[in-house]
């Protein structure tokens, strides 16, 4: 587990949007057995109560679940698993929309832009797979 | 919770605390910052009970410090304070000797965790594994509150890097930790409040999430800001 903080966000949310992205990734998959907020302080090397935090966030949120003196789980609930995908995809396409506006890019070569640039790295990919 | 409440202390002239308050929570690590000789180690000490005060008052649990006291709190000093020619067994079995809430089991676990030998003597060690030793005679008592003053300072980074995992492991749990630092950069993770101190007087105490939430900025952010350098 290999995850590079800033010091300027709350760490608790960092690790919330690393969750995110695995889960969406589906490097976790639904119903996946999590470390326990110990081990994950200790992988992240991060404060055991900022751990604690963001799990108690994320239980909130439906994204896992703690049955009894289990270890935590990703949730299998499909809506959602799909909410997740939709939000991280909707937080970086908003970004890239404003970048864009603000500096007055037409909607014609966003999609331009964006076509090409998805191609070569789909090509950079396959070379890589080969590799 | 250690309260410490307006403590003043003067050598000769010199006033090193100017009225300090600040509070440290059980299940927290409670971290003070400043430059050298700014009065870290004179509030380590104070709250030791090892330097007399002024004036001002330190309470435990809303108890104020007495004999007992030392049952529950413990202070690891920067630098081991065992004979060099003493092995880490001898250490230990002194500890175990003055110590009631000595814990052997820790201790052995310890051991393990940071790869030392019973057998080795403490004049043989590096400066990293001397620290480690030194934490660890502190860290295997059973009890409430541990004050560690520079545990990160001098040492080479792979050590620091140990010692930096005992605040994420259960050694810690549910404890009070204080430590002291002048070097933030490692360990901004870890610590749950910052207390910086200038000349004497705290300038700020804050948790550290907080601030990042409400204010975006980092500790060091915030240092830069009030120490104005």
């Amino acid at each position: 587990m290999e995850l590079k903080f800033n010091n300027r966000d709350p760490v608790y949310r960092q690790v919330i949007q690393y969750f995110k992205i695995q889960i969406a990734k589906g490097t976790l998959e639904p119903g996946e057995e999590i470390p326990s907020r110990r081990e994950l302080a200790n992988k992240l090397k991060i404060n055991p109560n900022t751990a604690q935090r963001a799990y108690k966030e994320m239980e909130e949120e439906g994204l896992i679940f703690t049955e009894g003196n289990l270890p935590s789980r990703v949730t299998k609930d499909k809506q959602v698993l799909r909410a997740v995908r939709e939000e991280l995809i909707m937080e970086a396409t908003e970004t890239f929309i404003q970048t864009m506006h603000a500096i007055n890019v037409s909607l014609d070569e966003v999609v331009q832009r964006v076509t090409d640039n998805y191609q070569s790295h789909l090509e950079e990919g396959e070379k890589d797979d080969r590799s | 919770m250690i309260e410490v409440k307006n403590i003043k202390k003067n050598y000769g002239r010199k006033q090193v605390l100017k009225g300090v308050s600040f509070t440290a929570n059980k299940g927290e690590i409670t971290c003070l910052i400043g430059v050298n000789g700014v009065g870290k180690t004179t509030i380590m000490n104070a709250i030791m009970g090892l330097t007399p005060i002024n004036s001002g008052e330190i309470l435990i649990e809303g108890k104020q410090l007495d004999k007992t006291s030392y049952e529950k709190i413990t202070f690891i000093p920067d630098a081991i304070t065992m004979l060099p020619q003493m092995k880490i067994s001898d250490a230990m079995a002194f500890m175990n000797d003055y110590y009631q809430c000595w814990n052997q089991k820790r201790a052995n676990d310890m051991l393990k965790f940071f790869r030392l030998e019973k057998e080795s003597r403490i004049s043989e060690l590096s400066k990293g594994n001397r620290a480690k030793v030194n934490l660890l005679l502190g860290l295997a008592l059973d009890v409430d509150y541990v004050l560690m003053d520079e545990p990160f300072s001098g040492i080479d980074i792979f050590s620091r890097e140990q010692i930096a995992e005992v605040f994420t492991s259960h050694l810690i749990e549910n404890r009070g930790v204080i430590i002291t630092t002048h070097e933030i950069h490692d360990i901004e993770h870890l610590i749950d409040k910052a207390v910086l101190l200038d000349d004497g007087v705290i300038i700020k105490e804050f948790n550290a999430e907080e601030v990042r939430e409400n204010e975006g900025k980092s500790i060091v952010d915030v240092m830069r800001e009030v120490f104005r350098v």
